[in-house]
C-alpha cells in the first residue's frame, strides 16, 4: 500500500489542475474572492453561540460556487473535511461542561453544550469551505498577487509563493526517503522508530537547507535584491467583480440581521 | 574591442573548514568561445562556477569579466553580464508561472513593461518554449524545466553562459535538443560536465579540473585522444571518440 505522502502530492497537483478551470468563479479577480471569503467568515462567526437555525441559509455561498465553478462537490467535501480533527477538538468539551437544557423535543432534551457544539462545527465546516473553494477556483500566484495588492506584506506573500512552489519537492524527497526506509526495514511492519525518524527529519531539515541556499543563490545571479517584482496584469472590473461582492455582501447582511429560517417557517405555517 | 571575454588567474577557493577547493587557476575565455569544463567529482569544478559570480568569494587571485574585475562592490554588475544556468532546474526556477520566472531578472533591471514582455517572448521562443508561459513550474516535465531555465538566464542578456551540468536528468531527445540549442548560441559559454560526448559536439576546448587544478586546457580533440590523461583524472574517453578510432 502506498503511504498516505504519494496520495497527498497527487492531491496537491489535482487541487491546482482544478485553480486552472475557466469557469465565470475562476474568471473573478482574486481580490473580490478574497473579500466574499472574509464576509463570508466574519458573517458566520459572528452569530451567538448557541445559533444554529440562522446559520443554515449561509450554507448557500459553499454549495453555489461550486454549483457555477464546476469543481466537483466531492473534492470540496473531502478538503473541508480535512479540518475536522481541529474543529471536533475545539468543540468536544462543550456537550460535558454545559449541561443546561435549552431545548425538549418530547421526552428528547438537547443540553446548551450539544447546542454550541453543533453551532461551531457549522461554523467551522462553512468556513473552511469557503477557504477551500477560494484555493481550489483560483490560480496560487493569482491569489498571493491579489492579497499583495490589498496590501499583504510581500515578505509573507513571498514565503505563502516558495512554501507552495517547494513543498511538492519537500513531500517529493520525504517520499523517497519513506521508500528507501521501506525497502530495507525487512519487516511487514513498516513503522519508523523513533531512533529512525529523528534522523531522517534531520536529514530533511539539512536538505532544505542547502535547497534553500542554491535558490537564494540562483535568485542573486539574476539580480535579486530583497524585492520581487511581478508583471501581472490583475483587472478588477466592477460590472462582475464589484457585483460579485455586492450581490455577496449583501446576502450575507441579510442572513446575519433578518432571521430568514424564521420568516420561512411563518411564510409555511401562515402563522 | 569586444568585452565578452573572461579572464581568470591564479583562483583559489579555501572552504571554511580549511579544505583548498580551488589551487590557483588561471585561463582566458575569448568572446564566442565554447569551452567545456570536465573532471571527476569533487574535482572543483561546481565551486569553480560560483566563484565565477561571486556566489562564493574567492579567497585569492582575480576574475576579469568582460574588464569588470569581480570584487564586493562589483558583483552586480558581473552577474548582469554572466548567465547561470544551474544543474538542478527546481533550483533556478522558484517563480509561479515560466512568465513570472523569465520575467524575474529583467524586472530586476528594473527594465520597462514593454521590454520586460517582449525579453520573455523572445528568450522563450529562442529555447522553443513559447507556449508554456502561463504554465505552473511544477506541471513541466524535466525538459521542459531545464529549457526555460536557460530561458531566464538569456532573458538577461548575457554575454557570457555558465552552465552547470546542462545535460544532467535529460532523455537522449532533449539531451540533443540542448546539444543543438548551445550548438546555435553565440555567448561566450563554459559547460561544466560529465557528459564529454556533449563537450566534444558543443565545445572546440576543454580544460580538465582535477583535484582543485586545472590539468590540461586545449582543443578538445587532441585532449580527449589522451587516455594515460584522461586515466589519471579519473575520466575515460567519450563514446564519439571511440567510434573514430
Amino acid at each position: 500500500m502506498p503511504h498516505s505522502i504519494d496520495k497527498n502530492i497527487a492531491d496537491l497537483v489535482n487541487a491546482s489542475g482544478e485553480a486552472l478551470g475557466s469557469s465565470p468563479i475562476h474568471k473573478l479577480d482574486p481580490r473580490a474572492k478574497s473579500i466574499v471569503v472574509l464576509l463570508f467568515v466574519a458573517a458566520v462567526t459572528s452569530f451567538g453561540k448557541y445559533e444554529v437555525s440562522r446559520l443554515m441559509p449561509f450554507v448557500f455561498y459553499p454549495v453555489a460556487i461550486t454549483a457555477l465553478s464546476g469543481v466537483r462537490a466531492g473534492t470540496v467535501v473531502k478538503r473541508t473535511l480535512l479540518a475536522a480533527p481541529f474543529i471536533l477538538l475545539v468543540g468536544l468539551f462543550n456537550p460535558l461542561f454545559d449541561r443546561e437544557p435549552l431545548l425538549r423535543i418530547g421526552s428528547f432534551v438537547v443540553t446548551g453544550g450539544w447546542l454550541s457544539f453543533l453551532s461551531i462545527m457549522l461554523r467551522a465546516f462553512f468556513a473552511v469551505s469557503g477557504a477551500v473553494l477560494l484555493v481550489l477556483t483560483t490560480r496560487f500566484d493569482h491569489l498571493c498577487l491579489g492579497l499583495e495588492k490589498m496590501g499583504v506584506p510581500q515578505v509573507f506573500v513571498t514565503q505563502l509563493q516558495f512554501l507552495y512552489r517547494y513543498i511538492g519537492l519537500l513531500a517529493g524527497e520525504a517520499q523517497r526517503m519513506l521508500r528507501a526506509h521501506d525497502l530495507r526495514s525487512g519487516k511487514n511492519d513498516r513503522k519508523i522508530s523513533l531512533s529512525t525518524y529523528a534522523p531522517m527529519l534531520g536529514t530533511m531539515l539539512l536538505r532544505a537547507l542547502d535547497r534553500a541556499t542554491r535558490i537564494h543563490r540562483s535568485m542573486l545571479s539574476r539580480g535579486f535584491d530583497g524585492e520581487v517584482r511581478l508583471l501581472q496584469p490583475l483587472s478588477f472590473k466592477s460590472t462582475t467583480d464589484g457585483l460579485f461582492i455586492l450581490v455577496w455582501g449583501g446576502f450575507f447582511l441579510m442572513c446575519r440581521f433578518v432571521n430568514l429560517p424564521e420568516l420561512l417557517f411563518f411564510a409555511v405555517t401562515g402563522r | 574591442m569586444s568585452h565578452h571575454y573572461l579572464d581568470v588567474r591564479d583562483l583559489r577557493y579555501v572552504y571554511p573548514d580549511g579544505t583548498e577547493a580551488l589551487k590557483g587557476l588561471s585561463f582566458r575565455l575569448e568572446h564566442g568561445e565554447a569551452v567545456g569544463l570536465v573532471g571527476a567529482n569533487g574535482a572543483g569544478k561546481s565551486t569553480m562556477l560560483l566563484a565565477l559570480t561571486g556566489l562564493v568569494l574567492p579567497s585569492g587571485g582575480a576574475v576579469d569579466v568582460g574588464g569588470t574585475l569581480l570584487s564586493k562592490k562589483t558583483v552586480d554588475a558581473v552577474r548582469r553580464r554572466i548567465g547561470f544556468v544551474f544543474q538542478d532546474s527546481e533550483d533556478q526556477l522558484f517563480m509561479p508561472t515560466v512568465f513570472d520566472d523569465v520575467a524575474f531578472g529583467p524586472l530586476n533591471q528594473e527594465l520597462s513593461e514593454s521590454e520586460v514582455r517582449r525579453r520573455v517572448a523572445d528568450s522563450l521562443a529562442r529555447v522553443g518554449a513559447e507556449h508554456l508561459a502561463d504554465r505552473p513550474i511544477h506541471r513541466l516535465s524535466g525538459g521542459e524545466k531545464r529549457a526555460v531555465a536557460i530561458a531566464t538566464v538569456l532573458a538577461m542578456l548575457p554575454d557570457i553562459l555558465i552552465m552547470d551540468e546542462p545535460g544532467s536528468g535529460l532523455d537522449p531527445y532533449g539531451r540533443r535538443l540542448l546539444i543543438r540549442l548551445l550548438c546555435e548560441f553565440r555567448h561566450t559559454r563554459l559547460i561544466a560536465t560529465h557528459d564529454l560526448d556533449m563537450v566534444l559536439d558543443v565545445c572546440p576546448r576543454t580544460i580538465i579540473l582535477h583535484e582543485g587544478k586545472i590539468a590540461a586546457d586545449g582543443p578538445t580533440r587532441q585532449i580527449f585522444a589522451d587516455t594515460s590523461l584522461l586515466e589519471s583524472c579519473r575520466l575515460e574517453a567519450p563514446f564519439g571518440m571511440k567510434r573514430t578510432e
